[in-house]
């Protein structure tokens, strides 16, 4: 294909993006340095940095990195696990087991993320189903703490993107070399030794994809903590995004929030430049 | 892998996967009873397995009062709904061009959605529930329209910049969403354009477009460049090509991107939030319901979320094959 045909052919969507991704990109870089409400929104105030500066010496700022943080490094590990052995078990069954098994299993992935949250809210209500097991079981009344709303919006996490990671390795255990598995059979390898030294070097490139992915995912994930902590702020429950959000929203510093906005993009691009240049090389090689 | 043998392992290995199974399920399996009790029946302490069922809550989110001759209605609107379903369903069958039967359904669908509300008294959540359509049509139609040319220009075009343009998408795909979100807010207020659905579908149809061109692109690779090629040296144009020879083969391809943008749009909260003041969506009409004092919140909530939830499954249902082809080409996600 000529050049110009391909311009011709792309023009549209690359003006849509430049218009709608690239442009606000940059503004949100120059909102950021505006001191900026609802009332004085087309007509702001210039700052410099100070935004940038007072986001840097937030503390509740600090605080909601810190359960970013927190939430991504328990959420991503326990979707790979969970997600890879429930794949290989999964792999054990029948194909039409399997069908049935995997369409409930990709349910919590394909509802609306609002939804979901909200029916998983609904078990820990104070006449849900958890409340009462939890009253049963421990003989103690289920109540918002901290530390429970925390692992509630955790364990929700959890339960929303495993589904993930579960499909992507299983799709992967479908293209296991059998031959490699019979051969280590005859050479008499147990079934551990199977999975340690075929299955995960099998699956290596695909947990790297899983990882990257879900880190992202993790880190910028809005709606769930939003449900689950919108009514609830002195929980401390923020993460960075709910945080912004609240900036904006609730407390009117727009220009403040833009701010916010562009130091958590920076903070992303740690994960995101290594996974760019990677993808860049394979399709330099691809094409 | 070679399968457990022993009887014991596998008792275990199912058991494991049930219990998952109840994992996935026991918060959708809840939502549904609760949405169907009364709200006595739902904030009993201990939780209510037996009860008797009421439509109350669906009655009371859906309808503002209970038309007359409600049997008729329902029954019309059946009806009509059925005819439209079963024209799509034999479109191929009926001896006129597909097409024109296709344009007359879509026609009849807004038709009888305009009119439902002029035959029963509807309530907001209706209103709701069409705005949702509205934003996800429109943004699923646009995305796929461009997102197709892009993809099959950066599928065939072998230059640097496809490369450079594709990892530039990724990236933008990769970001925090208040990072946009926010600046359109203040290109919606200084262009007027806050709470309209152009503003909505416009940044929707964005947003999308990094992830739509890179699913798309994959399905355009697997077709190969001979065919097209052959068209051109009949003396067809490159577009006539694309149109004529290559669009009519990537239907499943299209299906499968299409049915991703849809999700996307559909749940999409933060940006509706922000942007729409009046043009609420689903996801946004339902978070309402997430606190406050009034007991009914709990059952008109658990209502809400499997009204919202059902015509997804719907939509799962029937494209099931669809989506997971999609999920297992790997290297895209919504």
């Amino acid at each position: 294909m000529k050049r110009s045909t391909f311009l011709k052919f792309t023009a549209p969507s690359i003006f849509v993006m430049t218009l709608l991704m690239v442009i606000p990109l940059i503004m949100a870089i120059w909102l950021g340095m505006q001191f900026m409400t609802y009332v004085n929104i087309n007509d702001p105030q210039f700052v410099g940095l100070r935004n940038y500066i007072d986001t840097l010496k937030d503390p509740r700022f600090w605080q909601s990195f810190r359960f970013t943080a927190l939430y991504m490094v328990i959420i991503v590990p326990a979707q790979l696990v969970i997600g890879f052995t429930i794949a290989l078990l999964l792999d054990q069954v029948s194909r039409f087991t399997r069908g049935v098994y995997l369409s409930i299993y990709l349910l919590p992935f394909i509802i609306v993320p609002v939804v979901g949250t909200l029916m998983f809210k609904q078990l820990f209500e104070p006449s849900g189903l958890f409340s009462f097991l939890y009253q049963m079981i421990l003989d103690d009344k289920f109540r918002y703490t901290e530390v429970s709303v925390k692992a509630l919006i955790i364990i929700q996490g959890i339960w929303n993107v495993t589904p993930f990671a579960l499909v992507t390795y299983f799709a992967g255990l479908q293209t296991l070399p059998a031959e490699q598995v019979e051969a280590a059979s005859i050479d008499g390898a147990s079934r551990w030794q199977k999975i340690r030294y075929i299955v995960l070097p099998h699956v290596r490139s695909l947990t790297i994809f899983i990882l990257l992915i879900s880190l992202m995912d993790a880190y910028r994930v809005f709606d769930n903590i939003f449900v689950l902590s919108e009514m609830n702020p002195i929980y401390k429950a923020d993460t960075i995004q709910t945080y912004t959000f609240r900036t904006a929203v609730t407390v009117q510093r727009l220009g403040k929030a833009n701010a916010m906005a562009v130091l958590t993009v920076l903070g992303i691009m740690i994960i995101l430049i290594p996974n760019l240049i990677q993808t860049y090389r394979q399709q330099v090689e691809d094409r | 892998m070679d399968k457990v043998k022993s009887p014991i392992g596998r008792v275990f290995i199912h058991v494991i996967l049930i219990f998952f199974a109840v994992y996935s399920l026991v918060p959708f399996f809840w939502t549904t009873l609760q949405s169907f009790k009364t709200v006595k029946d739902a904030f009993a302490r201990t939780p209510k397995f037996i009860f008797t069922p009421t439509w109350g809550n669906y009655q009371e989110l859906w309808l503002r009062s209970l038309p007359e001759n409600g049997g008729q209605i329902a029954f019309f609107l059946l009806l009509a709904l059925v005819i439209l379903i079963g024209l799509l369903m034999f479109a191929n069958r009926i001896p006129i061009p597909s097409g024109v039967i296709y344009f007359f359904v879509a026609i009849g669908f807004v038709l009888l959605l305009w009119g439902i509300p002029r035959l029963i008294d509807t309530a907001k959540f209706y209103d709701y529930f069409i705005n949702t359509l509205i934003v996800t049509v429109g943004t699923v139609v646009i995305s796929i329209s461009i997102g197709c040319l892009a993809a099959y220009g950066l599928a065939r075009y072998s230059g640097l910049l496809a490369v450079s343009i594709l990892i530039a998408a990724l990236a933008f795909r990769a970001l925090p969403r208040l990072a946009f979100v926010l600046p359109y807010y203040s290109i919606g207020s200084a262009t007027n354009t806050l709470d309209t659905y152009l503003l909505i579908i416009l940044t929707l149809v964005a947003i999308n477009q990094p992830f739509t061109i890179w699913m798309l692109r994959s399905f355009f690779m697997e077709i190969p460049k001979e065919l097209e090629e052959a068209a051109m040296i009949d003396g067809a144009s490159r577009l006539t090509a694309f149109r004529k020879v290559i669009i009519p083969i990537m239907w499943p391809g299209i299906i499968s991107t299409a049915l991703f943008s849809l999700l996307l749009a559909y749940n999409e909260f933060l940006l509706v939030r922000l942007l729409a003041q009046t043009i609420w969506t689903l996801p946004v009409a339902i978070s309402r319901f997430t606190g406050g004092e009034d007991p009914r919140h709990l059952t008109l909530a658990a209502a809400s979320a499997v009204s919202i939830t059902f015509p997804i499954i719907i939509v799962i249902l029937v494209f099931q094959k669809n989506l997971v082809k999609g999920l297992a080409s790997g290297a895209v996600k919504g």
